[in-house]
């Protein structure tokens, strides 16, 4: 596993900057928050919270549609107190937040964020994985870190001298132990038809062949179940029941350090999307389109990129007009200020339409970087690379984002699972269909003659 | 006694996968109502909008008035002793009017002791007192602020309550003239 193999400084650059995906699940968890929130309120035919505002002049208080919100809620949780009740142990107690934490700047560094980039540099081919890390052990490597984060949990419970901590924490190692099982198991078929643990072999498998959900159905429900269960959200939130534990293993803390638990559940979240979307529905790769007709075509790829993101930033107009010629026609006292405010978002729409327009133009038409062959394999420049690499990445976002939502979507709708029923489903129930599911993949693999 | 029986569960439902999707579908068909049809949502954004008040909410209270602007209240003290808060506080005196025993020279109530019960509105021998005003919110700095005097309690619209034809008795309704006309007359 070489990070580094040839020596361009492009190579070092990019390599480098690939770090930056670490970030990644931090950043969702400023997308994941407004969208639970929200979400939860509309599932509930509430609003939301959308009253805080930052005041600009001219356009007034400015709400983004209820996002400064969060920013309120952070900064509260940043400035409260932290304190720590007596007799327990401090170190550990000061710790076990950070764990979980910690874990997702690490989780990220084996998902392939893009197709490799291969390009010509110089006369050089160059190649360039698209995770930070191309390890060959990858799902196992993010198996290994992302279960890691139960000793948050259980270290939190351990250290606060609590009894509904200490339960919460039992609840919680016990559960990510029996469902870290079904994961594995459930990922086995995927894992066998692709004949690799690498995940960037494992996307291209699929892009080449059907998706995973496609050739591995029961085993997508299963590993969906399983992820969920992992994360330790309603309807598997037994650690943290508030009819019976107050609030499980972080029942003893409080300001930031609650706030780290916090983000960790989220980030946990935003890791096991992009895991089910890369094993499940081709990781990076474009809907029936490979990636080398799209190099082929790459300004028209580009150009409907930006076409689909118009479309959609055209979608969000059409809903903030249809919504202010409501809001003029009630007789809400706030009115006039509400469409101050939804014009600035009119106006930034508007420019986005017309930059997105101009950009899909301008790439159809001047963005048509030439295609080499060096050795039989396809080498584009490094135009096309960093093209390609950009639609792939926006193509793994929005299916994560997807799953994200699904996690939203069943915990706002399915009430909690008694504590023996969580572990009835997983090791009666999903181990077994796992377990059927894989036996049959492989005598199915042998018999049509796969790898 | 009835017993409800509920009916068994089939085995569709007791697989709960389907049962689960079902209610998947059903949040989602509501989340998709809170992101596209926004203004639907029942929620009323409070202070900006107000909320639809009948007149039988049992809100502030109001004294009735005679044609010549006087109270109704004929400070028999009903109200008060029906009151379950003791919050209304009475002092009666004698009436100018010749026809007319007493009058009320205090009349207060606590509205910051109220609990809205409307007894006293059931109490009152006269219909003096009402609870229609669909005044919901009390914003005052001091506890003083918070008890109605006589003043207050009597000081309103007519034109508020056009569908009222005891208020519409009161000066400046459209009755009044009319009313004020029967109430001069000489009673044998
Ligand atoms: S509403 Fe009830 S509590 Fe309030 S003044 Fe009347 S009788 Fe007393
Ligand atoms: S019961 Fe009616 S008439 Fe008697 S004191 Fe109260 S408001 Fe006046």
């Amino acid at each position: 596993m070489d990070i580094i193999e040839s020596r361009t400084w492009i190579e070092w650059v990019i390599t480098i900057a690939k770090f930056a995906f670490c970030f990644v699940p931090v950043l969702y968890i400023l997308l994941l928050i407004p969208m639970e929130r929200r979400g939860a309120g509309f599932m509930q035919d509430r609003q939301g919270p959308n009253r805080s505002y930052i005041k600009i002049p001219y356009f007034g208080k400015i709400r983004l549609l209820g996002y400064v919100q969060n920013f309120c809620d952070g900064t509260k949780l940043f400035f409260k107190e932290m304190f720590a009740p007596a007799g327990v142990n401090k170190f550990l107690y000061y710790v076990a937040p950070a764990i979980p934490f910690a874990i997702v700047f690490l989780s990220p560094c084996v998902i392939p964020w893009f197709g490799p980039m291969v390009f010509d540099w110089g006369g050089k081919a160059v190649r360039i994985s698209g995770s930070i890390i191309d390890s060959e052990v990858g799902v196992l490597l993010l198996f290994g870190l992302s279960s890691l984060s139960a000793y948050g949990a259980v270290l939190a419970g351990w250290a606060s001298k609590s009894k509904y901590s200490f339960l919460g924490a039992l609840r919680t190692s016990s559960m990510t132990v029996s469902y870290e099982v079904c994961l594995g198991l459930s990922m086995m078929g995927i894992l066998l038809l692709a004949g690799s643990f690498n995940l960037t072999d494992i996307v291209s498998w699929q892009e080449h062949h059907v998706w995973g959900i496609v050739a591995q159905p029961v085993a997508f429900f299963c590993f969906l179940i399983a992820c969920i269960a992992e994360t330790g959200r309603a309807p598997f939130d037994v650690a943290e029941g508030e009819p019976e534990l107050v609030a499980g293993y972080h029942t003893e803390y409080g300001a930031m350090q609650f706030g780290l638990f916090y983000m960790g559940e989220y980030s946990h979240i935003c890791i096991n999307s992009f895991l089910v979307a890369t094993l499940f529905l081709g990781g990076y790769s474009v809907p029936f389109i490979t990636t080398e007709t799209m190099q082929a075509h790459m300004g028209g790829s580009l150009a409907i990129l930006c076409g689909v993101l118009a479309f959609l930033v055209l979608a969000f107009l059409h809903m903030i007009y249809r919504y202010s010629r409501k809001l003029k026609a009630t007789n809400l006292t706030h009115r006039f200020e509400v469409l101050r405010e939804y014009s600035l978002y009119k106006i930034c729409a508007w420019v986005a339409v017309a930059v997105l327009i101009a950009l899909g133009v301008c790439s159809w038409f001047f963005y048509n970087p030439e295609n080499f062959v060096v050795n039989g394999f396809a080498v584009g420049s490094f135009a096309t690379a960093v093209g390609t690499a950009l639609i792939h990445l926006l193509v793994l976002v929005v299916k994560s984002v997807m799953f994200c939502w699904v996690w939203i979507w069943v915990r706002w709708t399915l009430p909690r699972f008694r504590y023996d029923h969580v572990m009835h489903l997983g090791w009666k129930i999903i181990l077994n269909i796992a377990l059927i599911n894989l036996v049959v993949t492989a005598v199915v693999a042998k018999l049509v003659g796969g790898n | 006694m009835r017993v409800i029986k509920q009916r068994p569960m089939n085995w569709i439902e007791r697989l709960y996968i389907f049962e689960a999707i079902r209610g998947l579908w059903t949040t989602l068909k509501h989340a998709a109502r809170g992101l596209f049809r926004y203004e639907t949502l029942p929620t009323i954004s409070y202070p900006e909008g107000q909320p639809e008040i009948r007149n039988t909410y049992r809100a502030k209270h109001r004294l009735m008035l005679r044609p010549d602007g006087t109270p109704r209240c004929v400070a028999c003290g009903m109200c008060a002793a029906a009151c379950p808060a003791h919050c209304i506080f009475i002092e009666a005196t004698q009436s100018d009017d010749p026809r007319i025993e007493k009058r009320v020279m205090r009349f207060d109530i606590d509205h910051l002791t109220c609990v809205f019960c409307g007894l006293c509105v059931e109490a009152c021998p006269v219909d003096a007192l009402r609870m229609d005003t669909k005044v919901i919110s009390f914003e005052h700095r001091t506890r003083e602020e918070f008890v109605s005097h006589l003043f207050d309690l009597t000081n309103w619209d007519p034109k508020d309550y056009p569908n009222d034809p005891q208020s519409q008795v009161a000066p400046g309704g459209t009755k009044n003239a009319e009313a004020l006309k029967v109430w001069g007359m000489e009673v044998k």
